[in-house]
């Protein structure tokens, strides 16, 4: 087993664990009004696609240099 | 009178009405600081684009990507290393998160933990960083690959540090006394940057690793 290989299976796990969790605080302040509110709600939002990009490339269909 | 109507709201609304029934001046004051440091965001949001404009430029106009130094095509970044190290960072963002949520309850002992373990989070990231830059294989000064690199990356890297003191300064400010259930501006702002910090990252990581 490559170091590679062990560095993408912690990305696909962390990526996964860290984007739901991500995503369900997003869904619990949804309807949280206010500008430090809606300002979280657009970061953690994009720390989201964060995570599927990071997901992605654990599994080799983003990054793929030829 | 408004502690009776937050009974009613949800989130931030409700901790708004407290905190303007302790103290109506301190909701006042905590508008203005909290705007002008969503300015700040918004000027440290600048500075990165401008560095991420000028690297995109300079990639497109380029011949060839990676460059070519002395003959030979530079390598491309280590994708694995980035994508599980970014985790690391994201996952402090989370943590962060649950440290504001526990102290908005009252739950001190919780807060410490979350906060500590996003700190630890933060260091391990700039640790990654650190390791990334000695692998790399490429220089500062030698091609505009590696200029762009480090200094974005750079820029990005000093803003973790910044938040780990930061952040560290926050816990210390908490468990002295200067923050209240009604009353934690700064840990408010501590967090919004953050999450700031991490969403930079999400840009950087796509630009040199996946792009």
């Amino acid at each position: 087993m490559d170091a590679a290989f062990i560095e993408r299976g912690i990305a696909l796990v962390g990526a996964i664990a860290v984007g739901v969790t991500a995503t369900v605080q997003l869904k619990n302040d949804w309807t949280a009004r206010g500008l430090d509110a809606d300002l979280t709600k657009v970061l953690l939002g994009l720390m989201a696609l964060g995570c599927v990009i990071a997901l992605l490339a654990a599994v080799n269909l983003l990054g793929v240099r030829s | 009178m408004a502690a009776a109507a937050a009974r009613h709201l949800s989130g931030t609304e409700a901790v708004a009405a407290r905190y303007r029934d302790v103290d109506p001046v301190y909701g006042e004051t905590r508008d203005i600081r909290l705007l002008g440091f969503v300015f700040f965001l918004l000027s440290d949001c600048i500075l990165f684009s401008s560095f991420i404009f000028a690297y995109v430029y300079l990639r497109i106009s380029a011949p060839a990507w990676p460059p070519f130094l002395n003959g030979h095509q530079l390598p491309w970044f280590d994708t694995s290393f980035a994508a599980m190290n970014s985790i690391v960072l994201f996952g402090s963002g989370v943590t962060m998160h649950f440290a504001l949520e526990n102290w908005k309850h009252l739950n001190k002992a919780k807060f410490n933990g979350w906060l500590i373990a996003t700190i630890l989070l933060g260091i391990g990231f700039l640790g990654g960083q650190a390791h990334e830059w000695s692998v790399v294989g490429i220089s500062w000064t030698a091609t505009t690959m590696g200029a762009a690199f480090f200094t974005l990356t750079g820029m990005h890297g000093f803003h973790v540090f910044v938040g780990v003191c930061y952040l560290t300064v926050l816990g210390l400010q908490a468990n002295g006394g200067t923050y209240t259930g009604s009353k934690y501006f700064g840990l408010t702002a501590g967090t919004l940057y953050w999450h700031f910090v991490d969403v930079i990252w999400v840009f950087l990581f796509f630009l040199f690793y996946i792009w």
